[in-house]
């Protein structure tokens, strides 16, 4: 924490009045409008892919005859027939695919940041914790693992256990826990030196309980913050690999399966067809980011 | 003419929580080769006066008034005209010797690149200059520790290197900043030691920043007490520390800790110093002052009194021994 | 200097061999062998293959065997799906093309990052600056899988001007390497802001501000080094998403680099080019993590212990 002397003194000379460090964190939150546009945004993409299949005229799987063979010319986004996003090449419905695929994407990238999450917390926390030489050969450890090019790794364990969307969810998410570990083990090294743990081991509490107890719920605001910045990364990460044709199955779709037929059609004048996806994936990932970097403004204003 | 003539300088920064005002209608001088001590608590402004004076205010900070350095207007000056006197006509020596270095170049850079700056000299001779310098700051054995980085040496030794570096130049006008706030109280006497003699050797004029009482008295023929980015009261040294007869003065000297009478109280001034982005009306001490009446909601004029002296102050007290 | 860099490598070798042998693992106990692929074979030809490319032998000489070709002769041993053909073979023909534009990427992502961060930096709040974060924060949502089938969109079908595909002259390296540049160049952009603008309001600035250093001096001499510190450690992980987003080039762009082999050898269950090509960009990527770290040492004296 280099502070300047500048800084330093103008904050000297204008002491804040008693405000609670999170009222003041919501307090900027709320003021970043990048942040609150980002909530909007993503809000507006989670009722898109909640209810989004009620205003669909056509399911994700239905072929539309009328069109089928001729969707570069048939097939634009039209309200006569019900295709308000157009049809994909075979006739089938993009609204209601983008809808799945959309879905599909949130919850790779929820359930992926969840798993990195749980795994990089308790990894750090643990390696922070117990310090010492263990911190040290954990750390090395991170530090292996993070120089593998994992991409290769997942496709790899993609193609010999099958393509199956669980190993997807599972798979993006051990691949992204070291950054996490590494940004928890920090917090957990400054907190470990606090009054409060030092009298709870003191009084006797066992290491696990200190760490779930005290340590980690401390780590909350660092962790939601990664948490909003990991999503749109497995987002990306799922979508590349979907791109090549190596992740979700049909007639199961995401975004990433979604731009990737899209790109394969252009030349034929089918725009929409990587237009809509293109465009509720790129919103998906400006609401994260924005949302993430207003939380991590809001919680550590010094990082601005 | 003086060498430093400023005349109601104010400092202000503009922060989320609205301006802040760090100094007010600042106005003091400062002679050829003299000493001139800026005493205060944090927050009172004193290190705002000097980076003004340097045009060295963070980004959101903005000064007004005038600074005139040897006739000419500098406050506003251009960045290229205030380079010209930088480091060569006046030089400073921040707070902190830890991170005022710059710990990726070697001390011999860092040194040498004032000396090819402003006396055109080649990198050997800068060199060479420099190593002179850092003799006369008392660096030991400085031909080989010259090409050290920074962290290589103690606080104490990274602030004669500071000190070394703001002297190459031999500047009109030294100004520093809290030069021993962050250092071991024992080396906080050798560099103040050491500033003295290299005042009388170079003769310098030189404003020392500080909160400490103590090394004002020793090394400064004039102080001038800031509080809440305004002059409480200034004058020669020894009267004014002998009689102080502002309220907060007094309260400043009744604070310090005294080892040469073990029954003295040590009185701290009841209170915290001003919130400057919401400060009280008047004078800034008013909320802490045993003798304020309503008059004080009324900020008082810098008013000279007895000889050389002057104090704002609508109710001075009586000059007696503290 | 020299014990730092033969402590890296001391990490860097391990790490290596570990990765071969994890991945040979992983081979290993993919459900059913390479061969039990479509069709049923025979048990006497797929003993006569597994005889072929050893994998009768027990599993710790197998993987002896492995890493030994590997490490002597960078041998990877034969194709499982095309029988006349070895790994290396496979590799060697696609490995120019993703090195040409690979490198190409990574200097552009590099110059052009670096140099719009540090004058966003430089001209803080100025337009340059918010057109500088407007754009980054733009490429970070156009990944090299969107910002390819635009650029094709745009400059072949649209306008005409470059070619969409293939790889036979310089005008063919431009979409491909804009393509897989331009989301790092933003990071890099973004990073050597903040950090300059980080480094621009530590005391050793003011300090080199109060020797009455031109402005360009103060940045190139005294906050340059340090504000490209965070921009280094993040050249790591920069290197191995392009090499990853390399298969999306080769792929996109027919190009034919080894992305291409990677991905067919995945859909065809090629697991030796699978593993050959997943060895050689973690070798690579090891390797260039230690030149990060050997210039991150270069550059803070602090390290160099």
């Amino acid at each position: 924490m280099v502070s300047t002397a500048e800084q330093t003194t103008a904050t000297d000379v204008a002491p804040k009045k008693g405000r609670s460090l999170w009222a003041d964190a919501r307090r900027r939150f709320l003021r970043n409008k990048a942040a609150m546009l980002g909530l909007a945004i993503l809000v507006f993409v989670a009722l898109f892919a909640v209810f989004g299949g009620l205003l669909a005229q056509w399911s994700n799987e239905e072929l539309d005859y009328n069109v089928m063979g001729q969707a570069a010319q048939l097939g634009g986004p039209s309200l006569e027939n019900g295709h308000y996003f157009g049809t994909d090449d075979l006739g089938r419905d993009l609204f209601a695919r983008t809808v799945q695929g959309t879905q599909i994407s949130l919850a790779v990238g929820v359930i992926g940041a969840l798993i990195a999450c749980v795994v990089g917390t308790v990894y750090g926390a643990t390696a922070g914790y117990l310090g010492g030489r263990i911190d040290s050969v954990m750390m090395r450890l991170v530090d292996i693992f993070m120089a593998v090019p994992y991409m290769f790794v997942l496709i790899l364990l993609l193609v010999m256990y099958g393509r199956s969307i669980t190993i997807l969810f599972i798979g993006v998410g051990l691949i992204s826990w070291m950054e996490m570990a590494r940004i928890v083990r920090g917090q957990t090294l400054s907190l470990k030196g606090r009054d409060f743990v030092e009298a709870a081991q003191a009084t006797g509490v066992s290491t696990p309980v200190i760490i779930a107890r005290h340590i980690v719920p401390n780590l909350l605001g660092v962790i939601a913050v990664y948490a909003t910045l990991l999503v749109p990364l497995m987002i990306l990460t799922e979508s590349f690999i979907s791109f090549l044709g190596l992740g979700v199955q049909e007639p199961m779709t995401s975004l990433g399966a979604l731009i990737s037929e899209g790109a394969g059609t252009i030349a034929y004048g089918t725009t929409w067809q990587l237009g809509f996806p293109l465009l509720f994936f790129v919103l998906t990932l400006f609401g994260f980011f924005f949302v993430g970097d207003g939380l991590r403004d809001a919680l550590d204003p010094k990082d601005r | 003419m003086a060498l430093l003539e400023i005349t109601d300088l104010s400092v202000t920064f503009d922060t989320d929580d609205g301006p802040v005002h760090a100094v007010s209608n600042l106005s003091l001088s400062v002679e050829k080769g003299e000493t001139l001590g800026i005493v205060g608590e944090s927050g009172s402004g004193k290190s705002q006066t000097a980076f003004a004076l340097l045009g060295l205010l963070a980004r959101n900070g903005r000064a007004s008034g005038s600074v005139r350095f040897d006739g000419q207007e500098i406050l506003g000056a251009t960045t290229k005209e205030m380079n010209r006197l930088r480091a060569d006509r006046m030089a400073i020596v921040f707070q902190d010797p830890m991170t005022s270095l710059n710990p990726y170049m070697r001390i011999s850079d860092q040194m040498a690149e004032v000396l090819t700056l402003h006396r055109g000299m080649g990198k050997r001779e800068a060199v060479s200059e420099a190593v002179r310098m850092l003799d006369a700051v008392r660096i030991p054995s400085a031909r080989d520790r010259i090409r050290l980085y920074p962290h290589e040496f103690s606080g104490g030794m990274r602030q004669r290197v500071m000190i070394a570096m703001a002297l190459l130049c031999q500047p009109d006008l030294l100004v520093a900043d809290e030069p021993t706030t962050a250092l071991d109280v024992t080396v906080q006497a050798q560099i103040m030691d050491l500033l003295d003699d290299l005042q009388k050797e170079f003769g310098m004029a030189t404003i020392l920043i500080t909160h400490d009482l103590g090394v004002v008295a020793g090394f400064c023929e004039r102080v001038v007490v800031l509080y809440g980015g305004r002059v409480m009261e200034e004058g020669p040294t020894d009267p004014l520390f002998a009689r102080p007869t502002h309220p907060y003065t007094r309260g400043l000297l009744a604070a310090v800790p005294r080892v040469d009478d073990a029954d003295a109280k040590m009185r701290a001034i009841p209170g915290a110093p001003p919130d400057m982005a919401d400060p009280p009306p008047g004078c800034p001490f008013r909320p802490r002052c045993d003798f304020a009446g309503d008059d004080c909601l009324r900020m008082p004029p810098l008013e000279p009194f007895d000889r050389n002296r002057a104090r704002a102050c609508r109710r001075p007290v009586a000059e007696v021994a503290p | 200097m020299l014990t730092y860099t033969l402590k890296r490598l001391a990490v860097a070798i391990p790490t290596l061999l570990l990765l071969i042998v994890v991945s040979f693992l992983l081979m290993h106990a993919a459900p059913g062998g390479p061969f039990t692929a479509e069709r049923e074979l025979p048990p006497q030809v797929l003993a006569n293959l597994n005889a072929k490319y050893g994998l009768d032998d027990p599993l710790w000489k197998q993987i002896l065997t492995y890493v030994w070709n590997v490490v002597t002769g960078f041998d990877f041993g034969p194709s499982f799906i095309y029988k006349d053909r070895t790994v290396n073979e496979i590799i060697a023909q696609g490995f120019p093309v993703t090195l040409t534009y690979g490198l190409l990427s990574f200097a552009v992502a590099v110059v052009v990052g670096v140099s719009l961060g540090i004058a966003a930096a430089v001209r803080h709040n100025s337009a340059l600056d918010y057109a500088a974060v407007g754009v980054s924060i733009g490429a970070q949502v156009l990944p090299n899988f969107v910002m390819a089938p635009i650029l094709v969109l745009v400059f072949t079908l649209w306008l005409g001007w470059l070619p969409g595909g293939g790889w036979q002259g310089p005008e063919y390296w431009i979409l491909p390497v804009v393509a897989l540049s331009t989301s790092f160049m933003a990071s890099i952009a973004r990073i050597t802001r903040s950090s300059m603008l980080e480094v621009l309001t530590q005391n050793h600035i003011r300090t080199a501000r109060a020797k009455g250093l031109p402005e360009h001096r103060v940045i190139l001499r005294h906050a340059l080094k340090p504000a490209l510190l965070p921009v280094i450690s993040y050249l790591g992980p920069a290197f191995v998403g392009m090499i990853t987003g390399s298969v999306v080039v080769d792929i996109y762009f027919s190009t034919g680099g080894i992305g291409k082999a990677f991905v067919d050898s995945a859909l065809n269950r090629d697991y030796a080019v699978m593993m050959g090509v997943t060895i050689l960009m973690g070798a690579l990527t090891i390797f260039f993590n230690l030149v990060v770290d050997l210039a991150y040492a270069w550059i803070d004296p602090k390290i160099r212990y």
